[in-house]
């Protein structure tokens, strides 16, 4: 499965309000530091087709929310850091558990590609086995 | 004579080969019937659905560990009104390679229990079983982490618990000179843990067991009204592309250990035990949640045995205590915050601590084929259940503020994302008994093809031969009639280890 363009603009804008770059002293690294985009498109080849599904599913309704949750009619890619921050936390405190579930699969995903960073790792504190970064992570081979 | 380990890629054409006995899954249940077998001159063939991967090959990063090794990437979930994670592997080795370690043994009352409902008694002794144990105690070198390899997730737990006076102990653990890596999950990097794939598989192929990697069995052969093999198919590890077949001959018996998950729906598929109706049904699990808490000074939850601690203190009221260290990329995603307030969480990810509890849940699930042929797994706690959980979420939150933690994040909708004091934790009971509060995982599995003595009320008889179908076995925990309480591998091992030498002993007799 491959996403649109502005699908992953979309994702893009998620995944970083989710774990922003430079907000905290000690952890600068974002998940916009980290190749995301490679992540995604790993998971995407390898996940299994419902799992995809839902994954671009759940892209639409939280791309669109921010109608309904803050009422502003844009999508959320467009929103500043503070809106976007608060569709997030406003899905995520829903009563209707499938809306609260939304953010989380997001922040699933997310931080299965930003915390298996090794350099994200060091930040924290922890010294990583392999000091090497994932293979998802590598820069594909030229030709 | 030396066997061998063949995979997806080596095989260009469709495979035959025959044995006395083949096995479907090449974990706890599997590995082990294959030792025991082995050990008997018996001739074995191991079909197993993932791949091989070798202690040098293994990862620390959880992302490429849930590719290679767990099944579905760690995607599997139970559907009811909540979904619940159901964690398996699917490598050589089984769901032993990415697990925590934990040896128990199968509390006798359970035993007893299964015996006056369900009749096994006589034939399964639970005298056998602990000679078993002791056995494997031996072989997989079972014992409690050194102190200097703890690490202060667990040694804070034990402070906790033992500061409420409630009764702890350091977790026996199937694990030579443990380092502390707190990589279980991924797979140990060192080989130090006793997993099938560092101990039975080797074994049995020195023996001379063949096993087939990266084959899925789909179809078993009858002949003569006797189970005479499997046909599977090679897969490629990561895209599924189909190879060629296998076609696995028995001479004797074919042994199914494909978890209580994947067993069902290959008996479902082979139209076995459909008299009983009880195929896939059943589904019992031990559902699970974790606490987070902060403390001022480090624990460096990323050093230290990953599951070093427990509490069966309040066993009989149905729920067990463990520490559980989780990797980043599980962790993360378990904290309340989302953006700059996730991000400082994680700044001081090295000062959380993570402790969990596991239920012993009354609710049945199922494992069937939906409309479209899928494997669908239906599971729900029941309200009683749900209670038992609220119970142990509390009572976690009494260890961690014991034991010294300046916040604890409870991870329940309907309560505060942090609470400072143990009284915080009360209006836990006020909530509505509904699953969706919680996320809990299930890593436990049970009774989708039960033992017992009628073909009415059991799909397999106490030698764990199929009624339906002579020379067919099923060792895993989906014959066990309930869920005991406890980590359940040490009682997998053992079952499965008693039916093989049933068989074994009926192969010597013949
Ligand atoms: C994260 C995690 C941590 C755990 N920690 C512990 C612990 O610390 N202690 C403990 O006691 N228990 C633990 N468990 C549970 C324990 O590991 C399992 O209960 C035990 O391994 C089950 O043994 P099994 O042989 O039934 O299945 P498995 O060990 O899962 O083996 C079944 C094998 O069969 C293969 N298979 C399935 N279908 C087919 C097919 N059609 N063809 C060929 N092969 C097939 C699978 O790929 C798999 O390799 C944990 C589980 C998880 C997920
Ligand atoms: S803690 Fe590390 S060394 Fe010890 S068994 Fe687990 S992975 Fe292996």
């Amino acid at each position: 499965m491959k996403l649109l363009a502005f699908e992953r603009r979309w994702l893009r804008a998620i995944f970083e309000a989710i774990l922003p770059s430079n907000a905290d002293d000690q952890l600068s690294l974002g998940v916009a530091d980290v190749p995301i985009d490679r992540f995604v498109d790993d998971v995407l080849e390898h996940a299994p087709g419902q799992f995809k599904a839902g994954l671009r599913a759940s892209l639409w309704v939280v791309a669109l929310s921010p109608l309904f949750v803050i009422g502003r009619f844009k999508t959320f890619d467009r929103l500043d850091a503070r809106a976007r921050s608060e569709v997030l936390r406003c899905l995520a405190q829903s009563d209707i558990y499938l809306v609260r579930e939304q953010p989380l699969l997001f922040k699933m995903v997310a931080c299965l590609g930003y915390g298996g960073m090794p350099a994200v790792q060091r930040q924290i504190g922890i010294h990583p086995t392999d000091s090497s970064p994932p293979d998802w992570a590598r820069e594909p081979e030229r030709e | 004579m030396s066997g061998e380990l063949v995979e997806f890629g080596a095989v260009s054409e469709p495979v035959e080969d025959i044995a006395d006995v083949v096995i479907i899954g090449s974990g706890a249940a599997g590995a082990t019937a294959g030792r025991v077998l082995t050990e008997a001159g018996i001739d074995v063939i191991i079909v197993e659905e993932g791949p091989h991967v070798p202690t040098e090959k293994l990862t620390s990063d959880m992302y490429t560990s849930f590719k290679w090794l767990w099944r579905d990437m760690g995607l599997q979930v139970g559907q009811g009104r909540a979904f619940t994670p159901i964690l398996q592997g699917r490598c050589v080795g089984g769901t032993t390679v990415i697990n925590g370690a934990i040896m128990h043994r199968m509390p006798k009352r359970i035993f007893d229990h299964w015996c006056e409902e369900r009749g096994e008694g006589g034939v399964l002794r639970y005298e056998e079983l602990e000679r078993i144990w002791d056995q494997l105690d031996l072989e997989l070198s079972v014992g409690t982490a050194p102190e200097d390899t703890l690490g202060r997730n667990n040694t804070l737990m034990r402070r906790g618990v033992e500061g409420l006076g409630l009764r702890g102990n350091s977790i026996r653990r199937n694990v030579k000179d443990c380092q502390g890596s707190a990589h279980c999950n991924q797979g140990c990097p060192t080989g130090r843990k006793q997993s099938m794939n560092n101990t039975y598989v080797p074994l049995a192929i020195e023996r001379g067991a063949r096993v087939y990697a990266t084959c899925k069995a789909e179809r078993f052969i009858v002949e003569g009204g006797r189970a005479r093999g499997v046909v599977g198919r090679f897969l490629h590890p990561l895209t599924h592309e189909p190879g060629p077949t296998l076609t696995a001959r028995a001479r004797h018996a074919v042994v199914v250990a494909a978890s209580a998950i994947q067993t069902p729906v290959l008996l479902h598929d082979n139209h076995i035990g459909r008299t009983s109706g009880l195929v896939g049904e059943r589904l019992q699990c031990h559902p699970g949640a974790g606490v987070v808490g902060v403390f001022d000074d480090p624990v460096d939850m990323w050093f230290g045995a990953n599951q070093g601690y427990e509490s069966t203190h309040f066993w009989d009221e149905r729920m067990k205590f463990e520490s559980v260290a989780m990797p980043l990329e599980f962790g993360a995603a378990r904290l309340p915050e989302v953006g700059p307030e996730l991000m400082h969480r994680l700044g001081e990810y090295g000062h959380l601590a993570i402790w969990g509890v596991q239920v012993r849940a009354r609710a049945h699930g199922s494992v069937r084929r939906n409309l479209f042929g899928r494997r669908s797994i239906r599971y729900d706690m029941n309200d009683g259940d749900i209670q038992l959980l609220k119970l142990g979420i509390k009572r976690l939150t009494e260890m961690m503020f014991e034991s010294g933690a300046r916040e604890v994040l409870p991870g329940v909708h309907g309560l505060p994302e942090r609470i400072s004091t143990v009284d915080e934790i009360e209006p836990i009971f006020g909530l509505t008994d509904d699953p969706r509060r919680f996320h809990c995982i299930a890593s436990h599995m049970f009774g989708t093809a039960v033992m017992g003595l009628g073909r009415n009320n059991s799909v397999v008889d106490p030698r764990l031969e199929a009624h339906d179908l002579p020379d067919l076995y099923v060792t895993d925990s989906s014959v066990f009639p309930t869920n005991m309480g406890v980590n359940p591998q040490h009682s997998v091992c053992a079952v499965s280890w008693l039916a093989a030498e049933g068989i074994a002993d009926r192969l010597a007799g013949r």
